[in-house]
């Protein structure tokens, strides 16, 4: 079953994606995608990966190539991705990037080969369109790549201050019950 | 007059589209988007009411949230941004079905939409 968590900063939804992962069948992998610049951001990384490892989670670092990063994965694995904005941004502008597009195949690639998934995606449409450089391509290709897996998810959600509002499916009996 | 709000390329002329059964050219004919920028030209309350007494002749009426950033330094961005959000009440105001659409997915705010329904 495929999720998708979309929400403003600060809403709420990785702890929202957080407590649904923990539910899904082992083998549990955290796919990471924030690239980690300099010393403090490092200790926070590892930080997060402990308390992952603690909650049953294997961490894999994503921050381009999801496709190829899919063959690494274990069979029939329950995936948390985080998040979608970044590698939009990753294979848009890191110097090993693959470009636009290839940030949605890469996790319409993944949802192909594991078992549960959840991604995590950002809502940063709601500021206007006056920005500068190249900011609005990345919303438009972020933004079609979030209508996209919210076509092709069996569920998908926004959360505002912490609660769930279901654009699509719902809560299962055992998240109901749990929550 | 059927009101379709939501973020930025979320889909919103796309559903209107597919939930009425309408071509792009029965879409501009018969639905107008982007009012959020016509609200900026109106300079006082009066003005902006008769713009939404306006756009309700449509069938469908489609407008960008845009107030979710930060608040705009300029003046008249400031200003245009409220305008913006002021028209989108009395549009809701005066529709019949509100629909908001994220993701490319809808969700009825207001009336019944199942006659929408895609």
């Amino acid at each position: 079953m495929m999720t998708l968590v979309i929400g403003g900063a600060a809403s709420g939804k990785s702890e929202f994606a957080e407590v649904m992962a923990r539910q899904f069948a082992a083998p549990r992998v955290y796919i990471a995608t924030m690239q980690p610049f300099g010393e403090e951001a490092l200790a926070r990384i590892q930080k997060h990966r402990d308390r992952r490892a603690r909650m049953g989670f294997e961490t894999l670092e994503c921050y381009t190539g999801l496709s190829v990063a899919c063959e690494a994965l274990p069979e029939n694995a329950s995936v948390m991705l985080e998040c979608l904005g970044n590698l939009v941004a990753n294979e848009r502008y890191s110097p090993d990037g693959g470009g636009k597009g290839v940030a949605l195949a890469g996790v319409l690639r993944l949802a192909d080969c594991c078992r549960d998934l959840v991604v995590v995606t950002n809502e940063v449409f709601s500021g206007g369109s006056d920005y500068e450089g190249d900011t609005l391509g990345y919303l438009r290709e972020l933004a079609q790549a979030n209508r996209a897996l919210a076509a092709r998810a069996d569920r998908v959600v926004e959360l505002t201050a912490g609660l769930p509002n279901w654009l699509k499916g719902g809560p299962t009996q055992s998240e109901e019950a749990t929550r | 007059m059927m009101f379709v709000t939501g973020p930025l390329f979320a889909g919103k002329r796309d559903y209107v589209c597919r939930a009425l059964g309408w071509t792009q050219e029965e879409l501009a004919a018969r639905a107008v988007w982007d009012v959020q920028n016509l609200a900026a030209d109106a300079p006082d309350a009066g003005t902006l009411a008769r713009l939404a007494d306006r756009l309700a002749g449509y069938e469908v009426v489609i407008a960008t949230e845009v107030g979710g950033g930060v608040v705009p330094v300029d003046a008249k961005e400031r200003a245009a941004r409220e305008a913006a959000g002021r028209l989108a009440c009395l549009l809701a105001e005066r529709a019949e079905t509100v629909v908001r659409v994220v993701c490319g997915l809808p969700q009825t705010l207001k009336g019944d939409s199942s006659c929408w329904s895609i």
